[in-house]
């Protein structure tokens, strides 16, 4: 006991600064804070309900604002399941199973991180609009993706398909394959061994890829906006409707809507550091998201 | 129920894991895979367990093929190195798992399952730890669990893959006593990996020694120790020295290159010369517990052999460093080199 007590001693002597140092470290770090993430986050709420809560109702009341809202959740709620389900079988399936064309698998997982939106964007409307690939065959059995409710849907599964396989490789690699083969030994089929032994192990982890999947997929703006058309309360999502609604100097509603996107992100904050503390609580692995 | 193993050839690629294996596992005994590291042993358990499969050859479960079985129909239990608990359930769930994912029509009812649990938690005497999960458990204990677990399922071969690899020396050593124990109880065929000769030589009935994907020997514990029948077999189980032909042909006794192995407590020593005994001067001098360990050192280039004598043959000869001694070998086997 003594010997452990006098080990937690040394260790704060040993990471001991001067008041003045921690003072200007805290400063430093509270200050770049609220430079770029206070102030801008202030702003929002402040230009929002500036002019009083009947105007921030009214903006967010307009046909084309809900539409908007409509649109965005849609996508969201399309995204986020399909890249479930992706992220699940693919995290599965690289860290569990050696197979050819595991690197490359990797590295297609990752495409979306390195290329930029807009041109994620770009190369969908490269294939699929009036003038690409597949547009001649789409319009000839009317079918329209870009500009179009479908499109949309596309890009945002594009660009937030990452999400959810980079936060479970990590885990799932970490954890092995061990438990999963006592189940196999034990008598349990595919399907069991999926729903009782690997989900439960990778649970949290999964819980937070969707909650940065789902941050994402309603935040997108560059590749939306690429396919989008910007068509008012036909394809506009929430962050294209902000836009407009700035560049017609509408700041009010612009900020009244973008306050919404602002609470979406304090929710996702909120749900991501209860999502992190059960994890820590649960003595498992934290699920890799330092780099986000 | 016995296994045959019949041509086993298993590649990663271009390495070899096991390179033409035959061998029979009689019923009921418990047997040691034996051997360094990357020598195969655990390719062949996981082979026969239906975790691996086999590039060429046969495995038979009481003379019926199972490669058309995979690890779940093969009724084996098998306990891992790691222990693989399900680490988000209760010790009474783990051992609980093999009996609740059966098919429908075979499953027991709640009642029988929880008879059974508690049964198995008896029989590794950690019933009182049933509510715990695994993170809370002690190494050895996760072991016993594992092992609970595996047998809850009635399996008929119990495959252990480093059983007590992870855990202390004294905690290693109670389990396999208790795991020779348990296996005199319950009969069942098994066949456990182990680097650790002393494990194999205190716990299996049988030892199979393996090298670089090769079966090197096959026998009792005592037939491996006291006549191994290749050099990897005589370093790899046991101390020992080599003296080769070019320097001690003495002891070789054989003519063209050939090295002499002799164990440590194969050595006797003297204080006057005797027939084919080699001159040496006592460097260190070393009892522990009940043996005493010399280092001596022999010829020109003061090569040096290691020797143990148990504490009355010491005495009866006491010597102390830089004493000059005679040795010569009660039990000699020579191999060519």
């Amino acid at each position: 006991m003594s010997s452990s007590h006098q080990l937690i001693n040394n260790r704060k002597i040993a990471t001991h600064e001067s008041k003045a140092v921690t003072l200007v470290l805290i400063t430093v770090a509270l200050f770049y804070l609220l430079l770029f993430l206070g102030i801008p986050l202030f702003a929002v709420f402040y230009e929002a309900l500036g002019k009083g809560w009947a105007l921030y109702w009214a903006a967010l009341q307009d046909p084309d604002a809900w539409s908007a809202i409509e649109l965005t959740l849609i996508a969201a709620a399309i995204a986020v399941p399909a890249n479930l389900v992706f992220g699940v079988a693919a995290a599965w399936a690289i860290a569990k199973f050696e197979f050819r064309g595991k690197s490359v698998l990797i590295t297609l997982i990752d495409l979306p991180f390195a290329v930029s939106p807009v041109v994620s964007g770009l190369i969908y409307v490269l294939l699929f609009g009036a003038q690409g690939w597949f547009g001649p065959w789409l319009q000839e059995h009317d079918i329209k993706l870009i500009f179009a409710v479908p499109g949309i849907v596309l890009v945002t599964i594009f660009v937030t398909f990452p999400f959810i396989a980079r936060e479970l490789i990590p885990l799932m690699q970490a954890q092995g394959k061990e438990e999963e083969e006592a189940a196999i030994s034990l008598g349990a089929s595919g399907w069991q061994t999926f729903w009782r032994v690997t989900v439960p192990n990778i649970k949290w982890g999964l819980l937070y890829g969707v909650i940065l999947c789902n941050a994402r997929a309603m935040g997108e703006f560059g590749a939306v906006s690429v396919v989008s058309g910007h068509i008012r309360g036909m394809t506009n999502t929430i962050p294209l409707h902000v836009e407009i609604l700035y560049n017609e100097y509408n700041f009010v509603a612009a900020f009244s809507v973008a306050s919404l996107l602002a609470l979406l992100a304090l929710v996702t904050l909120l749900a991501k550091s209860i999502v992190e503390f059960k994890v820590m609580n649960n003595g498992s692995r934290l699920p890799h998201g330092e780099t986000e | 129920m016995s296994i045959t193993i019949q041509n086993l050839n298993k590649q990663f690629g271009n390495f070899t894991a096991l390179n033409n294996i035959n061998l029979e596992v009689n019923s009921g005994e418990l047997l040691a895979l034996l051997g360094p590291s990357g020598c195969g042993k655990t390719s062949l358990l996981r082979i026969i367990g239906g975790l691996d499969v086999q590039n060429s050859g046969k495995i038979l479960f009481h003379g019926t093929d199972v490669e058309q079985r995979d690890a779940r129909e093969r009724n084996v239990g098998f306990v891992f190195q790691h222990y693989a608990l399900f680490r988000h359930m209760t010790v009474f769930e783990n051992v609980a798992f093999g009996l609740r994912v059966k098919p429908k029509k075979e499953r027991h009812t709640e009642t029988e399952i929880k008879r059974r649990v508690h049964e198995l938690l008896q029989l590794v005497q950690l019933d009182w730890l049933a509510d715990r999960y695994p993170a809370q458990l002690s190494g050895g204990q996760r072991q016993r669990i594992a092992l609970a677990r595996a047998l809850a399922v009635e399996p008929q071969i119990l495959l252990l893959d480093e059983p007590f690899g992870a855990l202390d020396t004294k905690v290693r050593k109670e389990l396999r006593r208790w795991l020779r124990r348990l296996h005199d109880e319950l009969h069942i065929t098994s066949v456990f990996v182990t680097h650790d000769q002393e494990e194999a030589l205190e716990v299996a009935d049988r030892i199979v020694v393996m090298n670089k994907g090769n079966i090197e020997q096959v026998g009792s514990p005592d037939d491996v120790y006291a006549n191994p029948t290749s050099p990897f077999v005589y370093q790899f189980i046991g101390n020992v020295n080599l003296f080769h032909s070019r320097t001690h042909a003495l002891w070789t006794q054989q003519p063209g290159d050939a090295v002499a192995y002799v164990r440590p407590h194969d050595i006797d020593i003297s204080l006057i010369p005797q027939q084919s005994s080699l001159p040496a001067v006592v460097k260190q001098v070393r009892a522990i517990g009940s043996v005493v360990r010399l280092e001596a050192a022999i010829g020109q280039d003061g090569e040096v052999v290691e020797i143990e004598l148990s504490r009355e043959r010491f005495n009866i000869t006491p010597v102390a460093v830089n004493d000059e001694i005679f040795i010569w070998p009660r039990q000699i086997k020579v191999f060519e080199a």
